[in-house]
């Protein structure tokens, strides 16, 4: 900008010189264009030979004009140029950090969600598979020790309670478990169950005592919400499903246990008799 | 003109302007030349940073579908082929059973590592099929085409003697024409090397395999 100031000192003299009483005319000229100059840009600069021109009588607007173009066309241009390339990096830059926002990120941004990766790490920690009954912190379970077999996590829809034992490891294998009240009307469930059949990495079960009508777990994350049009159920489940697995996303989620009930069973005990 | 009209007043004020329009025009073109510098690296710079972002897959595109359902499609065959080669009664299937999981089980990550490499999310914002035209009608019962019911999976799974292999096979059948076919669907989109190369290796196998699942289902039989 500083760049444009030139062009109206330069075009004052311009116009002077082709008067006839330079010194009458001088103060008025002068005052002018001070005035129009704050006002507009090119609007005032083509205003300003008018008057004087008009007053006196001449038409030396031509070279004006031409010094005026020399200096704003460039300056235009260049201008233009930048704002197009801070535009497209801009945008460009925006479209890819919002796309490659990492699922954590996602996650922590659904509102009312609980990490526990982040505020209680130590309830994740195992050393190793252990068998029969196990004490959770937080209910419904959302990691931590675990038995050995993993319940099917395939798109299943249980109708009754299944082992906490068995569904933590499939959160481990990265499953997103939804667990509802026993009370929750019929249509609630099967808007549930139709988020679950058929995809793997997905289960859902009935819990006892649940504080809130439905809970999802994935491992180390929780959402309670109160029905099953609360859209954050579809944000929670894309955020987490397979990308919280503690395995990768090839972990199993068949040739686990099928069976419901509360208590932890042995693989064994399950398998077809051959 | 300049010289004939020009007071005293404006000789003091001219060649100041003068001195501005000679040095304007050199500062100018060394600030022109920088900055059409700095702009051209940074146009260059930002379109080799984003020229493969914006044209790899994105969320809604077929080959993100084609990776995500096909994911859900192979898990199952998966399962089948994990509780057929642990009781199958005939070797052959057996011997089938447990090539068909571990090689589906690998291109499933193969197909994973493409969604991450695309900076995509493995669940999609769309409901499944949507990447294939009249895929939506298509679905049953919200399983894709060839996919067994959670209660056809539980007969097998409860199947005992050669039921298992009766059934796996039957299964299995059916499931290699559903998943050949989604295959067709990617290949007659896609141009992206690495998608067709492993979409055609996938078609290749699952169309030997059929083969031979129909020559043990003969046996399976009688």
């Amino acid at each position: 900008m500083s760049i444009s100031t030139p062009g109206g000192p330069e075009r004052r003299p311009t116009v002077v010189s082709t008067g006839k009483k330079p010194a009458a005319g001088r103060p008025a000229a002068g005052d002018k264009p001070a005035a129009k100059a704050g006002a507009g840009k090119a609007g005032g600069g083509k205003g300003t030979p008018r008057p004087g021109a008009g007053g006196k009588g001449r038409k030396p607007v031509t070279p004006v004009k031409v010094s005026q173009g020399r200096s704003w066309g460039p300056i235009a241009l260049f201008v233009a140029v930048g704002v197009l390339a801070v535009g497209i990096i801009g945008v460009g830059a925006w479209a890819v950090y919002q796309g490659a926002q990492p699922w954590q990120k996602r996650a922590d941004a659904i509102n009312g969600i609980v990490n526990y990766r982040d505020k209680d790490p130590e309830s994740l920690k195992y050393e190793k598979h252990q068998s029969g009954p196990l004490k959770y912190k937080y209910s419904p379970p959302v990691g931590g020790v675990h038995n050995d077999a993993w319940q099917n996590c395939m798109g299943d829809v249980y109708d009754a309670p299944i082992a906490n034992e068995h569904a933590v490891h499939s959160l481990e294998h990265g499953a997103v478990w939804i667990t509802y009240r026993p009370d929750l009307p019929q249509d609630q469930v099967e808007k549930l169950a139709g988020k679950v059949r058929g995809t793997e990495k997905m289960l859902m079960s009935p819990y006892e005592g649940l504080d809130k009508a439905i809970s999802l777990q994935a491992w180390g994350y929780q959402l309670k919400v109160d029905n099953a049009d609360d859209e954050r159920i579809d944000e929670f489940i894309k955020d987490l499903r397979v990308n919280a697995s503690v395995e990768g996303p090839t972990a199993l989620c068949n040739q686990g246990v099928t069976a419901t009930g509360t208590t932890p069973r042995d693989l064994g005990a399950q398998m077809p008799t051959q | 003109m300049n010289a004939t009209g020009t007071t005293d007043r404006e000789t003091a004020t001219a060649p100041e302007v003068d001195q501005g329009e000679a040095r304007l025009p050199r500062r100018f073109g060394v600030l022109a030349l920088a900055v059409i510098l700095v702009v051209g690296l940074l146009l260059g710079y930002a379109g080799g940073f984003l020229t493969p972002q914006l044209t790899r897959p994105g969320d809604s595109s077929p080959e993100a579908g084609f990776a995500r359902d096909m994911t859900t499609h192979h898990s199952q065959a998966v399962e089948m082929s994990l509780t057929a080669y642990r009781s199958a009664t005939l070797p052959g299937v057996r011997q089938i059973a447990v090539d068909i999981a571990t090689g589906q089980q690998g291109e499933i990550g193969a197909m994973q590592t493409w969604l991450r490499e695309w900076n995509l999310s493995p669940t999609g914002s769309e409901p499944p099929m949507s990447w294939m035209p009249d895929g939506r009608a298509s679905m049953r019962d919200g399983l894709m085409p060839g996919m067994a019911t959670s209660d056809q999976m539980k007969q097998l799974r409860e199947a005992q003697g050669i039921a298992v292999d009766q059934q796996f096979l039957s299964l299995m059948i059916d499931h290699h024409l559903g998943g050949i076919h989604m295959v067709d669907a990617v290949l007659k989109v896609t141009d992206d090397p690495e998608v067709v190369r492993v979409a055609s290796t996938m078609k290749a196998t699952q169309q030997n395999e059929l083969n031979s699942l129909l020559d043990l289902q003969r046996q399976a039989k009688g």
